[in-house]
This record gives C-alpha cells, structure tokens and sequence, in this order.
C-alpha cells in the first residue's frame, strides 16, 4: 500500500514519452499507452486484497497505508511544511477501480475512434498525462498534492476539450471550462488556506480529526467547508457552475466519456465525500451541498429532455446525476454517492462510447437527423439500451441500485418535498433516455445519407461497449453484502464505501424500491408513448409550449446571464480601470508631471531677458542683499 | 593728516556715481567708463587703508597697481567687444544687444 | 560556500563587463567572433550562477563567500572600513543570481539575431548583466548604488536604438522615472550612512549597527518608493508596460525578467534587512500597495490588444503578489515573495522571447489580428501555452509554488486580503486564457501563412527558460532551504 505512488508515476513517464517521441514511435505510441492502463488497472486488482477481511474491525487497516511521504516544501526546520504523501482507504479504493477500468477501455475505444486523427499520439499523450493526474488525486494524503492533481486534471481537460481546436466552438468551449472550473477553484484555494490557519496541517486525517474534536471556531469551519465546496462544484458542474460541461462535448467522445463523465468530473463528489466527517459536523454547509445537488439535478434533467444533440444529451444527464450524488452527500449518505458514482461510471461510459459509435457511423450528432439505426448497428443498439435502462434505473441493471439507494437516503433524512422533486427527475431522466434511444436507434432513418453511410463500429470500439455493459449489468449487485461477502469482503460492499454509519445493503426496502421501479418504467412509458420513433413529436413538443421549450434550450438563460456579466461587468470594469491607467496614471501623473516641468522651464526662461542692465540690476541686488545680511549678523 | 574718512567718502561717492552709470547709462562705453570709476573708487580704498594702517607695507599699494592692471585689460576687451558690436548692429546701445538669453 | 568561492562571485560582475570591454576591440563587421564570444560569456555566467546557488550551503552563516578589498578608507568622513569592493550572497541573493544566469543564456541567443549594429547591442546589453550581477553579489552600498545605474543607464540607449514602436516616448519615461527613483535610493543610502556614523558603506555594519526607530520609520518608505519604482510597485508602475512594449525582445527578457526583480531586491536588502523595524511599520502599506497592484494590473490586462502591453500589466499584477508577499512579514509570504521573483523572472522571459520571435517575423503582436496560430507555429505555441499556464499559477509550473506560498502567507497576516489576492489569481486565468483562445486557437488567419516557425536558437532558450519553471515548480526544495534562513534571520519577522 505504501508504493502506491508507483500508480500515477507509469503514465506520467509514459506522457512524457509519447508527447516528446510519439511520432517516431511505432503507431505513435498508443501501444504504450494502453499498456500503461493494463498496468495501472493490474495493480489496482492486486491492492484489493489488502482489503479483504479487515472491514468488520470498524477500522480498514492494511500496514503503512500513510507510509509514503516526503516534504515538498519546508520552511524553517518544521514549522511549515507542504508534506507529499498517499492515503489509501476505502473512499480511495471505490475510486481506483472506476478510474482505471473505465480509463481502460476508453484507451482501447481510442485507438478505432481516433484512427487517423492528426495529432493522434499527442491525444494519447494526455489521455496517459490525465490518468496520472486522476489518479494522484484519488490518492493524495493532502490538500496541497490533492489540488495539485485537481488543477492537473483540469489541465488535462481543458487539453482535450481544445483537441480539434481549429474548430471555433472547440476553442471557446476550452476557455469556459477552465475559466469555469478556475471560479471554483478560487474557492478550492480559499477552503485549503482556511482549513490550514485552523489546524496548521495540510494532511487530510489530520484537518478531519481536528474539525471532529471540535476546536475550530463553528462559523469558521462552515466557511471554510463552503469553499472547499466552491471547488466541488466547479469541477463537478453543479449549479451555478455547470455551464462548462455541455459545452465540453466539443472534445472527442471518448473524451467525454473519461473525462467529462465518468472520472474528472465526480472529482468534486469525491471531494466532499473525502470530508463528508466534517460535513457531518457543520449542518449548514451540507444543506448547502444538499439543495445544490437538487436544484442541478432538477435542472439538468429538464434541460436534457429538449436538447437535441446526442452527446449534450448525456452531458446534461452527467450533470444531472452528479446532483443526484450531491444530493446523496447532502443527507450524510456517504455511501449512496460512492456507490452511485461506481455504477454511474459504467454505464454513463457505456451511453459516450455508443454515441461516440453512432457519431463514428454517422459523422451526426443531431438526434432528429437520426433514427433506425438499430438495423445496421445492432451491438451498439444493445449495449446502448443496456446503458440507458441503468441510467433511467430499470431493475437489475447498475443504475438502479444505486439511485435507489440515494432516494432513499432522501426519504430518510430530507424533507418529504425534496424526496418527490428527486423521484420526479428520477422519472424524467426514465423519459429523456428513453428519447434518445428511440429517436437514435428506433422508428424510420430521416436522414438517409446519415443512415447510408452507418456502419457498425470495429471490434476494438465495441470490445470495451460489450465489457462496460456487463459491467453496467452487474456493478449494482455489489451492494448486497452477500456478494461482497462472497468476495471476501466480511463488512459487505456497504463498509468498503465508507466505514462509518455504513448503510448496510442487506436487503432492498422494497416499498421504494418498487415504487423507483414504477417510476422508471413510467417514464420509458411515457417516452415510448410520446415519441416512439417518430421525429415528427419532437417538432410536436417545440410546438407544445414554444416559451417553456425556448426556456429549456437556452438553458434557463444562464450561459446568456454569464456572457452578459462577462462582457457587460468584468470586461466593463477592466474598461474602466484599463481608462483610469492610461489617461488618470499615465497621462496625467506621469507625462503630467513631465509636462508640468516643461511648461515650468517654459515659463521660467522668460527670467532670462538677454539685457545687460536687467543682469546688472541682478548683481547689484544680490550684492547688496549679501551684505545686508552680513552686516546684520556683525551688528 | 587728513582723516581716512574723507577717503573713504570719496570712494564710496565715486563707486556710487559709478554704479548708477552702470545700471542707468544705455550707451557701452559709458558703461564702461563708469565701471572704471568704480575700480577707480577700489583704488582709492586700497591706498588709503593700506596708508593708514601700515605706511611703510606695500601690499596696499600693490594691490591699487593690480587693480589699474586689471582695468587697463578690462577696457580692451570691452572695447574689442563694443567694437564688434557696433560694427555688427550699427549700435552702441546695450539695449539693442539683448539676443542672449531664451 | 568557502570564501574562495567569493572569487566566483566577483566572476559574476565582472566577466559581462570585460567582455564589454573587449568587445570594444572587435570590428563590427565580424559577427562570428562577436556570437562565440558573447556565447562563450553567456555559458559561463549561466555555469558559474549555478555552481554559486548550488554552493551556497543552508547551514552556513548568513552571508557567504565574502571577500571585500578596501577602496578608500580614513578618508575625510570615511573611518575604517570606508568604501570596500566587497561580494558576497545570502540565501535570496543566492537565488537571484541563479535567476540571472539562466535569463542571460537565452537573450543572449535571441539577440544574435539582431541585424543592425550587433556588437553597439551587446556592448550596451552585457553592461545591463554586469550591473545586475553587481546588484545581487556586492555588499558595499557604495559600489551597489554604482552598479545599481550601471544596469539601468545603458536601457535607455537600448530602446530608444533598437526599440520599436514608440520607443523614444517609452525609453524616456522609463528613464526618468527609474531615475527619480534613483534619487530616493541615493538619498536612503547617505541617510543610512550618517546615521550610522561608521564611516563605511559596508552593507553587513550597516545592517547589524542599531538603527534609531525614527529612522527607520522615516526612510523606510522613501527607499520603498525608489526600489519600488523599479519594482513596478502602484502606482509607479506605468513606465512598464510603455517601457516593455518599445524595448527590443531580449532587452524585455532581462529587463522584466531579472531588472525589475532589483528593485524588489532592494526593498528586502537595504529596505527590510536593514531597517526592520520600518519595514514592520510599513507592511501594511506594502500589502494595500501589492494587493491593488495585483487586481489592478490583471483587470487593466484583460482590455489589453497589443500582447506586449498585456505582459506588461501583467508583470504589474505579478510583482504586485512580491511586494504582497513582503507586505505580509512572515516567513511563509516572504519565501513566496522571493520564489515569485524568481518564478516571475523565468516566465515573463519565457513571453518576451516568443512574442519576439514572432514580431520579428509579423511586425504585429495585436491580439484580435491573430487567430489559430497553433497551426502555423504548433512549436512556438506550445512553449506560448505553456508560459501562459505557467502564469495562471498551473501547480506544477513555478508560478504555483510561489503563489501558494503567498496566498498563504497573506491568509496568515489578513484574510480578506488573501481572498482578494486569490481572485486575481482567477482573473490572470480570464486574460491569459482569452488570449489564447483568440489568438492560437480557431480557424487560422491566412494572413499569416507566411510566419515561419521560430528558429531552432529560440527554440533552445525557451527550452532552457521552460525547463528552468518546470524545476522550479515541481521541486521547490532548494530554493526554500536557501532562502528560509536568511529570511528567518531578519529581526522581528514571524515565522
């Protein structure tokens, strides 16, 4: 456990080969790449057992857990030290099979989606540089590597967002996510410096055990752990910040699938769940994490219902299940979101692959130019309705254990009204998957170039769809303690997410459990009925409530909202003060002051009449006043 | 004897009437004649404060010479330069000649 | 560090300047002596700043490699120790002098491709080096006030010669303003050297004999207002910008690089080393000044076209977090205050070379004439992307460590402060991540299909340049061990 450090370290000396040598590399280097990963998820596997057993003690103890560490930075022989180190608990253990898995078979999916792309070495090279950087923030014992990584994969982000950045839209989208994340960020910051002048330690156990022995000031820690949530919500694209990550799909699918799906972006969840013992300790600030995760889901779930293109779609239900799990986070349920981050990984990398697939067939995106594809590309079909059955949480499948879980959570520790709206958008997100399955996949091709040029993907593209939707099947039964005793687990999966309070999965509650069922099969109702392959009942629902619907594709106005303040306030204010420099500083004060000399030496030169008597009458006086004031201090 | 006061009269009169030749006269070389009654009147001191305080020291007197030396150069290179000046502006008039200065 | 290695120090100052001098000896004509001389110099400077920072040992004494020789002494008001020729660093210098050497190597090699009058350009430009050298290693007032013009009489002739577009508005103002700031130093300097009353300019008496707290109260601020006028410190900062965008590439680099970091130079040396008690007084002044410098300079930065004029503000808002850091007077603030000249230094070079290489070639450095240059210079962007990331403070890259370290440092003295300062930090991100996106990202400008890459020589500097950040940001280590102490040494400062 203590050589864990060895995890982030193979991709970043294989980034630093491929972007420096990806060139004159055999197929540029993507073999290494790959490699890489097969590596990483290697070692994640042979780290499980170190878990295996130690659970039913209350405490996970594999030996020297913390052992890895050196000082980064120290000032004056220990007062002040920036400590490098990795931790590796449970949080951590949920995390590294998600992101080595699905980072996995994104690499893989990679190499047929990619094919032929100009700069295709330099995308594997920050694929591998992101791994590293995700993986160090999974690992990272302190706040200041923590960050480090978290700016890292932001970076990485924002690299790849920009990939075809001769495109316009590419650009700009680049630029909003990480100005966007950057806002967050600040908060991020702020939270780190304020937990420190509290504790005066980086280590993240350290600041835990402090905040819980209650010595920090009640309103300084609620403070602090609200911008630590700034940061969350930056990252994790949570109301008011989430108008990045729609945008983001501009990057390539597999991108979007790693990145702005299953990895970098429940960065955040990851976050507050790491501090979700000090959460527990400052009410306020949950309740702040709780109704930020219900407004974003509500939010992004109707925003998903009228977007029109197939990859935005997804991105406003990431956006909207990272609400879920915020939500999760919000009632303490620690568990429920880790687990609904485990299984909405899987199938939420399932749903980008297959759409990467249809855009890979098709070269369209608009789901309304789609349609009937189910005939000529039938594995994606399947594992795409596999996917979508999760995300709208139909049992069995991943998705439905999960959120199951989280809305009970709600029932429990909420107020009834939040546990509605939640259930509600839990329909709504049954309805919006339900649409994009039937208008991409069902009814008859509208566009017909599109539809005669699909193809079903290669083998490399559908090897990882077939392998995340057995995935997307399967990962929900890990919450019954039976299989994750089975595995040799004694605590049952419930304790692996997280130790304390853990909600044990023996049984479902069935009473909620069947009343999610119910909902999602409504909302696949309600879609089928509405839409069932007909393009035609997408115009329809644009005609329905033209007002609502504009509302809803201009996102509630907040993109226009930002753009305005942008333009109108900050770039206004850098008008302002870019003014008062040039014509208040520069002008004045200094060419002023230079000015005012000349036109004193202007003035002044006039003294200088060029006639001899004047100068004489000078002397005189001079001579005269000279001896005046000798004479006076004599007498 | 006669008392070193009514030297020094004399000298500060001949130093005042040529001072205010200086500063009144518009004409160079009654400037110039006034500047020498004003070394005239220097002169004057010299001897009389050096005949009044030690007869039979020198130094006085030769410092009246230094002074008679001195004016006799001084007078030609001023009218070397009036010289020039008329023969340039047609004029001995200090006041026209006022290009130096700005 | 042994006092022999003092002789290194002296190295230091006088190597630019000999080479000054013989390159008086060389026809003009004869380009290839003047490059493998000034190339040979260059090296070596770069070789003999490292093995002095890498020789310089944390558990010494303060100041190291001393070795002085008397100039002039019992003369008039001097006593015994009067006017020495005396060298030597301490841990901040130590880490300046790196600084320099590795800002020389690449402006140098940028300057080679200066077509007129070669030989004129690096008479004057070594000048500079020596006199900059001379500023961080010397530890006689005296001949550090002398060095002190050396390095900023020759900018003038520099920029107004070879400067470009209004470069004798922006060399004059530079000028005068750095050199009425000149006055106030020279002024501190003769304050200090009465009130003392050692009859010596020797730095180290100067800084352990006991100061009135009048004194230091009255002159430190007046010594803050010269250093800080070539620090760039609000509201004197405005030859910068003007000053930056007349002056030619490489006299950008070592002037924004390594020049403005002596004025801050000489607000820790002769300001707070010497007269602490005022520079406790006057902290908060420092932190008012530094913060609004920082928000000011990245606001004005974000309405500005020309990229010159943007490094400019930049630089403004970049030393407004040094004098920020100083501001704070505890240990955590002034290690990033020092790192952040450092890490300044690097990256704002690491600008001025690239913007050079392409102005040269363009003429034109206004923003919204660009547009996806990532495609016809993807070299020159990428080291481009890389400067910029490192200016938004990217952790990693050297901006960060010292950032950190005074966004710490403020939180420790005032809060609000340091949440102001990290805010600025967001708003660095807007500009530098908006020029990027206009100018090297998008469909490509064809107006441009004729640049060229930039030249395999500037693609070394600014290897060496980025390099040198990537050190820095990754492994901080050595810096803080070097610098912590004799920052601790200062009276009075918190931990």
């Amino acid at each position: 456990m203590d050589q864990a450090w060895i995890l982030p370290a193979i991709p970043v000396a294989i980034f630093i080969v491929v972007a420096l040598f990806g060139r004159l590399l055999p197929r540029q280097g993507d073999f290494l790449v790959i490699l890489g990963g097969l590596t990483v998820v290697g070692l994640v596997f042979s780290m499980v057992p170190g878990f295996q057993g130690a659970f039913h003690e209350g405490h996970f103890a594999p030996d020297g857990a913390n052992a890895f560490s050196f000082d980064w930075v120290n000032i004056g022989q220990g007062f002040f030290i920036i400590p490098f180190s990795t931790y590796v608990d449970a949080i951590t253990m949920v995390m590294l099979p998600v992101v080595s898995i699905v980072a996995l078979m994104v690499m893989i999916y990679s190499v047929g989606y990619m094919h032929g792309e100009a700069r295709y070495h330099w995308y594997f090279a920050v694929l591998s540089f992101f791994i590293a950087a995700m993986l160090t923030l999974v690992l990272s014992g302190n706040l200041i590597q923590l960050y480090l990584a978290w700016e890292g994969v932001g970076l990485a982000s924002f690299l790849l967002i920009g990939f075809y950045w001769e495109r316009q839209s590419a650009a700009e989208a680049a630029k909003k996510a990480f100005i966007t994340t950057r806002v967050g960020d600040v908060g991020l910051m702020i939270g780190i410096i304020l937990l420190w002048r509290a504790t005066g330690s980086f280590d993240i156990q350290d600041i835990i055990a402090v905040a819980k022995s209650g010595q920090i000031d009640h309103t300084y820690l609620t403070v602090s752990m609200l911008f630590l949530f700034a940061g969350a919500v930056g990252k994790s694209a949570q109301f008011p910040l989430h108008v990045w990550l729609p945008d983001a799909m501009e990057g390539p699918t597999p991108v979007s699938a790693l990145i702005h799906a299953a990895t970098m972006v429940v960065a955040g969840v990851y976050l507050v769940a790491r501090f979700s013992p000090v959460y527990a300790e400052v009410l306020i600030a949950r309740d702040v994490v709780f109704y930020t995760g219900l407004i974003t889901a509500v939010m992004a779930g109707t925003m998903g219902l009228v977007a029109s293109d197939i990859k935005r779609v997804l991105a406003y239900s990431t956006v909207s299940q990272l609400g879920f799990m915020f939500v999760a986070l919000g009632t303490g349920a620690v568990g429920a979101a880790m687990f609904h981050l485990f299984t909405h990984a899987f199938f939420k990398a399932l749903l980008f692959l297959g759409s990467g697939s249809v855009i890979h067939a098709t070269h369209a995106q608009e789901v309304e130019s789609l349609g009937g594809l189910r005939r000529k590309m039938p594995w994606t079909t399947t594992t795409f309705v596999i996917g979508s059955l999760a995300l709208a949480g139909v049992p069995v499948f991943a998705g439905f254990w999960s959120k199951d879980e989280i809305l009970a959570a709600t029932l429990e520790d909420a107020p009834l009204w939040t546990y509605v709206t939640l259930a509600g958008t839990a329909i709504l997100t049954a309805i919006y998957s339900t649409r994009l399955v039937l208008l991409t996949f069902f009814g008859a091709p509208r566009d017909h170039h599109a539809y005669d040029h699909a193809h079903e993907s290669p083998w490399i593209m559908l090897g990882p769809l077939v392998i995340l939707a057995t995935l997307a099947t399967v990962a929900g039964f890990f919450a019954l303690d039976q299989v994750g005793q089975s595995l040799g687990f004694v605590g049952g999966i419930g304790q692996l997410v997280f130790l304390e309070h853990a909600h044990p999965f023996t049984e479902p509650e069935w009473l909620l459990a069947g009343i999610a069922t119910l909902g999602a099969l409504a909302g696949i109702g309600i879609g089928i009925a509405y839409w069932h392959g007909d393009a035609r009942r997408a115009v329809a629902a644009r005609q329905w409530a033209p007002d609502l619907h504009a509302l809803l594709v201009n996102r509630y106005y907040m993109d226009n909202l930002y753009q305005a303040v942008i333009d109108r306030v900050i770039l206004g204010l850098g008008g302002v003060i870019a003014w008062f420099d040039k014509r208040i500083v520069n002008e004045t004060g200094v060419d002023g002051g230079a000015q005012t000399v000349g036109y004193l030496g202007y003035r002044l030169k006039f003294l200088q009449t060029g006639r001899i008597p004047n100068y004489a009458l000078g002397m005189a006086v001079g001579l005269i006043t000279i001896a005046a004031i000798a004479f006076g201090k004599q007498g | 004897m006669i008392p070193i006061q009514s030297f020094l009269v004399l000298s500060a009169l001949l130093f005042a009437i040529g001072f205010y030749g200086v500063l009144a006269r518009r004409s160079a070389i009654l400037i110039l004649i006034s500047v020498e009654l004003m070394l005239a009147a220097v002169a004057i001191n010299f001897i009389a404060f050096a005949t009044y305080r030690d007869p039979k020291a020198f130094s006085g007197l030769v410092f009246a010479l230094f002074v008679i030396a001195v004016a006799a150069a001084e007078v030609g290179l001023a009218l070397g330069i009036v010289l020039r000046l008329f023969r340039e502006r047609r004029t001995a008039n200090v006041d026209e000649a006022n290009s130096l200065k700005w | 560090m042994t006092p022999s290695d003092g002789y290194a120090l002296i190295a230091l100052c006088l190597l630019p300047l000999s080479v000054s001098l013989v390159l008086f000896a060389v026809p003009s004509g004869r380009r290839r002596i003047v490059v493998s001389i000034t190339g040979l110099a260059s090296l070596l400077m770069l070789a003999l700043s490292v093995y002095v920072f890498t020789r310089y040992s944390f558990a010494g004494q303060q100041f190291q490699g001393v070795l002085a020789w008397t100039w002039m002494q019992h003369v008039g008001f001097l006593g015994e120790k009067g006017i020495q020729f005396k060298v030597g660093v301490d841990g901040i210098s130590a880490s300046l002098v790196l600084l320099t050497g590795v800002v020389v190597v690449p402006a140098t090699w940028v300057t080679w491709k200066v077509r007129d009058r070669m030989k004129d350009f690096f008479i004057l430009l070594y000048l500079v080096t020596a006199g900059v050298y001379g500023s961080f290693v010397l530890l006689d007032l005296f001949f550090w006030f002398l060095f002190y013009e050396l390095a900023l009489m020759p900018m003038y002739l520099l920029i107004a010669v070879w400067g470009s577009t209004r470069k004798e508005y922006g060399a004059m103002k530079l000028m005068m303003m750095l050199l009425a700031g000149s006055i106030f130093i020279f002024t501190v300097i003769f304050a200090l050297f009465t009130h003392v009353g050692a009859g010596t300019f020797d730095m180290v008496t100067l800084l352990e004999a006991k100061k009135e707290l009048w004194f230091q109260r009255a002159f430190f601020p007046v010594l803050v207002i010269g250093c800080g006028t070539l620090g760039a410190i609000f509201p004197f900062h405005s030859w910068s910008p003007d000053g930056h965008a007349a002056a030619p590439t490489s006299v950008s680099m070592l002037h924004a690089g390594v020049l403005m970091k002596v004025g801050a130079f000489g607000v820790v040396r002769i300001g707070f080393q010497m007269m602490p008690e005022g520079g406790a007084y006057w902290a908060p002044a420092l932190i008012v000044l530094g913060a609004t410098a920082g928000l000011y300079g990245a606001i004005s930065a974000l309405r500005q076209t020309d990229m010159k004029l943007l490094m400019g503000f930049s630089s403004v808002s970049h030393m407004g977090y040094v004098f920020l850091g100083l501001g704070t007077f505890n240990a955590i603030g002034w290690s990033g205050a020092i790192l952040q000249m450092t890490a300044h230094g690097w990256m704002t070079a690491l600008f001025f070379l690239l913007i050079g290489g392409m102005y040269d070639q363009s003429h034109n450095r206004d923003i919204p004439n660009f547009s996806g240059m990532a495609k016809q210079m993807p070299v020159w962007s990428i080291f481009f992307i890389f400067a910029s990331l490192a200016s938004l403070g990217l952790p990693g890259l050297s901006g960060f460590v010292a950032e950190l370290h005074i966004f710490i440092g403020t939180f420790r003295a005032y809060p609000i402060v340091g949440g102001i300062a990290v805010l600025t930090a967001a708003i660095t991100t807007t500009y530098l991540i908006r020029m990027l996106a206009q100018a090297f990202f998008g469909e490509m400008n064809p107006r441009w299909s004729h640049l060229q890459e930039i030249t395999w020589l500037e693609r070394a500097g600014a290897a060496v340049l980025a390099l040198a950040i990537l050190g820095l940001g990754l492994w901080p280590a050595p810096w803080i061990a070097r610098i912590a102490p004799s920052i601790i040494n200062i009276p009075g400062i918190t931990l």
